[in-house]
């Protein structure tokens, strides 16, 4: 058969849904989001952001709450990955399977889980009551705090398995050479394993900020109506105020600022050396 | 009295390019039935792409291919009836060694006690007669290439071709199928096409060898001519260790070659195939396995020279050595069976061979 | 006595935490209180009759299952068909294509949902189940590219050689020989679609009407006015159907294989 055709024809139903569902809405939604109430072209919903400390607010909360989860998942997820990277064929595929699994169930229903833990008459609260280590209830939902806690939850599994990647690609027979050299097991960590393993840091990191400033459910559910934050906002001005026009132009202001400030962490990070070492 | 011939496949004037890059050029070549050929060249010669132009993975851009008589450009690989072995084995894993050799026999819609007769029988003739049931990944490597032999041959293929099958497999294992190739071609005789980059492969079972080089024919010829006549250098040197010295050529008398090196050596050289002129640039090579070492010089040999042995590998069955001479540093190989193998770097030794072992070839114009 | 190991025992506690919701869930729905408790008081299946009576749940887990179905199975067969061509054809702008299959997956979903609701209010598919299938299927397509173009680089080609060497048809090829290798990564491909659409919430709450509902989103907007047990047996019984699937795709493929992490061990 003609080459040609055949491409043409194996592409072309993907390539239908991809344009139609994909392509065209976005940018049918750029081109709504600098339109005012006639459809006039305008940079009003733009200019509103800067303009309104109260939107300014609302993105910096969101940073906030992204920079604090991706601290979280950082500090519990590199020595999950570390473990994995150390670990036998069976317990890695254990430890693999257990932090892989969750991730597969619906974000509603692992928020919903928290909601039991932490809650005011939540299991935590509950249980330090009843030691009584505590006389008030602690408020550890409907707060930033609560949205850190199930974002941290529901993006862990990427964060081990970026830096857990690019722990598996160290040849193990680095650290003996440094050993035998006599770097001490510490020093050999910090000169050897952490900058080698630096991409799947970097990439881990990227991500799991990226999701966490663009996450809906989470802080719907777990922040509740005190913690708004860009995407809540967004679909607010969507589904509730109708302003479409407003709410695309802020779903794409949070795309805007999440690509800024990847690029230019990325940009800080990634040194002249680090492009070096690293070069594909 | 004169047996006339049959020609199994013929290629006449075969020209193959990617982009414009000629890969295959002018490539003539009738081999006859029964006959066991071999491409032989280094990677990038054009060996595989004339393979996989016979075989009908890729069409030629000139010239015509003929298999039985028929021309075959533009019919598909399954429609031409030829056996293949692919040196990553190729063997279906997800069939078991009986479906992977039964499954030519299937699309022939060969009936099932025949298929299963035949089936036995081939796996008789490859030595395997017990991993009917097995999967591929449960054999070794040998075995694996065993099957695919197997499943190429149970066909009954007008002509069967073999893509560097032993490259995969360790040296030990290598020799082993290489003499097992031979002793099913010779049991079967059908024609074979082997496409190797190993010289020794190709000088152990061909009838003839085909040297190609950046896409063209270098030389055609049994494994006796391609290594004591060689057409060119590269046909030497790719055949082979050699010792290569530039000269020119100071007397001819009759037979016998005066030659002089670059480095003053003065060499005797008889029995060339090529004719030479007076002052003639010339390329002088001697093969290491011919040039033997001594304590002491022979005077009645006129191509000696004294030397300073500086390496000595002993590497089983004989010894490579090193000798240093001045203007030259020679390759020398000495048997086993010599008793001399055993030599020790930093003594003074003699290297001397025979005149007839000389080679004398034109400089060639780059 | 082993050294206590700092790396296990934080990974324990992550483990713990990644699971606890689970964990809590499925007691929590056996509770015989009429409210949210962790530890459960008493033992019922109460909880889960309740979900019987409530249409919006079963209609909703009706909806969740046809939708993840069919989405399941027209993203793979798209998904499939284009990686093969990516694969198989070395062709100019190809490139671009494989990057535009993959794009959905580097855009947020919010962005995702609220452009497909502006375009499918103009063409009119607003609400419907034709709209959410074709959001559902654009977020899967990325996935089963990705898993069928890992199965293909890894797949021997000269084997379809072998196979045209023996006589077959290049159709009778793809039949017998590159189809039946290729159906761990397909069929992997086919679970997870199924397990992205089941489980998707931000895309489709911009484009569920409020009688097509699915499951999740039903959930969530629940959640939001009351949290009883009810949410619990619910959650369990979403959790029980995901535990299938994803015991099947670790049969199947592999977790570990999956998310890209090749183990070295086996």
């Amino acid at each position: 058969m003609n080459k040609r055709l055949s491409i043409t024809l194996l592409t072309a139903p993907a390539m239908i849904v991809l344009l139609g569902v994909f392509i065209l809405p976005m940018l049918l939604m750029l081109m709504l989001s600098f339109q005012d109430e006639n459809q006039a072209f305008t940079l009003q919903n733009y200019t509103l952001f800067v303009q309104d400390s109260f939107y300014v607010e609302i993105l910096w909360r969101t940073i906030r709450v992204s920079l604090w989860t991706v601290l979280a998942t950082l500090l519990l997820g590199f020595p999950v990955a570390m473990y994995m990277a150390q670990a036998t064929g069976k317990m890695r595929g254990i430890v693999t399977m257990l932090i892989l699994a969750p991730h597969l169930i619906s974000v509603v229903i692992r928020n919903f889980g928290w909601v039991v833990v932490l809650g005011e008459k939540g299991w935590i609260n509950e249980m330090l009551m009843k030691l009584g280590l505590i006389e008030q209830p602690l408020r550890l939902l409907y707060n930033e705090l609560g949205v850190v806690i199930g974002l941290t939850d529901s993006f862990i599994a990427y964060m081990v398995l970026a830096i857990a990647t690019s722990l598996y690609a160290i040849d193990p027979s680095l650290s003996k050479a440094a050993s035998i050299l006599g770097a001490s097991r510490i020093r050999t960590f910090f000169t050897v394993t952490l900058p080698l393993c630096l991409p799947g840091i970097i990439a881990g990191t990227t991500l799991v900020f990226s999701l966490s400033m663009s996450a809906f459910v989470t802080p719907a559910l777990m922040g509740g109506t005190s913690v708004k934050v860009m995407p809540v906002i967004a679909y607010e001005q969507i589904m509730a105020t109708l302003n479409w026009p407003l709410g695309a132009a802020l779903a794409f202001l949070l795309l805007g600022s999440t690509i800024l400030l990847v690029t230019l962490y990325t940009k800080l990070i990634e040194t002249k050396r680090y492009k070096e070492v690293f070069a594909s | 009295m004169e047996v006339t011939k049959v020609i199994d496949v013929e290629l006449r004037g075969i020209m193959k390019k990617f982009q414009n890059n000629v890969v295959v050029q002018d490539f003539n070549l009738q081999v006859e039935q029964g006959e066991f050929i071999s491409f032989l060249g280094p990677s990038g010669c054009g060996k595989t792409t004339t393979l996989n132009m016979i075989a009908g993975f890729l069409d030629p851009d000139g010239g015509d291919l003929l298999i039985k008589g028929q021309r075959m450009n533009g019919v598909p690989p399954y429609k031409r009836e030829l056996g293949m072995v692919f040196q990553t084995y190729s063997l279906f894993p997800h069939m078991t060694v009986a479906e992977n050799i039964a499954y030519g026999l299937k699309l022939r819609k060969i009936g099932k006690q025949e298929m299963q007769d035949r089936v036995k029988r081939v796996l008789e003739l490859v030595k395997l007669p017990n991993v009917a049931d097995r999967y591929p990944k449960q054999l070794s490597g040998g075995q694996r290439q065993r099957i695919a032999i197997a499943r190429a041959l149970v066909i009954e293929p007008s002509l069967l071709l073999l893509d560097e099958p032993l490259s995969n497999l360790d040296a030990k294992l290598r020799e082993e199928l290489r003499d097992e190739l031979k002793r099913l071609h010779q049991e079967i005789g059908v024609t074979t096409i082997f496409v190797t980059h190993d010289q020794e492969e190709a000088l152990a079972l061909s009838d003839r060898i085909v040297v190609l080089n950046h896409g063209f024919v270098e030389q055609i010829g049994t494994p006796l001519e391609i290594y004591n006549q060689p057409a060119s250098e590269f046909v030497h040197t790719f055949i082979g260790k050699t010792n290569r010295m530039e000269g020119e050529v100071i007397a001819i008398d009759g037979d016998t070659l005066t030659l002089r090196t670059t480095g003053g050596l003065l060499v005797q050289a008889t029995g060339q195939q090529r004719a030479f002129a007076l002052q003639q640039k010339v390329v002088i090579f001697v093969r290491p396995e011919k040039i033997k070492l001594s304590d002491a010089a022979d005077t009645a040999q006129p191509n000696r020279v004294k030397g300073h042995l500086q390496l000595a590998s002993f590497l089983g069955s004989y010894t490579e050595c090193e000798v240093a001479t001045g203007a030259h540093t020679l390759s020398v190989k000495v048997q086993m069976s010599d008793k001399s193998a055993e030599q020790e770097a930093g003594k003074t030794v003699y290297c001397q061979w025979n005149a007839e072992d000389v080679l004398v070839m034109p400089v060639e114009r780059g | 006595m082993k050294k206590i190991n700092t790396f296990g025992l934080i990974t324990f506690f992550v483990l713990l935490l990644v699971n606890l919701p689970f964990l809590v869930i499925i007691p929590s729905s056996f509770t015989a209180a009429g409210y949210l408790a962790f530890p459960p008081e008493g033992f019922s299946f109460q909880w889960y009759t309740m979900i019987l009576d409530r249409p919006e749940f079963v209609e909703s887990l009706w909806t969740s299952l046809k939708l993840a179905t069919v989405t399941a199975v027209l993203a793979t067969v798209l998904g499939t068909l284009a990686a093969f061509a990516l694969s198989k054809y070395k062709f100019r702008g190809s490139g671009v294509i494989n990057a535009l299959m993959l794009s959905p997956l580097t855009v947020p979903s919010l962005i995702i949902g609220i452009s497909a609701l502006l375009f499918f209010t103009r063409i009119g598919i607003a609400g419907t189940f034709t709209g959410l299938l074709l959001a559902h299927i654009l977020i899967s397509i990325p996935y089963v590219v990705r898993l069928v173009l890992t199965g293909l680089s890894t797949f021997d080609y000269t084997l379809e050689k072998a196979g045209y060497m023996l006589g077959a048809h290049p159709l009778r090829v793809f039949w017998d020989i590159t189809l039946p290798l290729l159906r761990p990564a397909i069929v992997s491909g086919m679970i997870f679609s199924f397990l992205t659409s089941f489980d998707n919430v931000t895309v489709s709450l911009f484009l569920v009407a409020p009688d097509t509902t699915t499951l999740p989103l039903a959930i969530f907007t629940y959640m939001q006015e009351t949290l009883d047990p009810l949410v619990a047996s619910i959650s369990a019984v979403v959790i029980l159907l995901s535990l299938v699937f994803i015991v099947l795709l670790e049969k199947v493929y592999g977790l570990e294989r999956l998310f890209g992490l090749n183990s070295q061990s086996h």
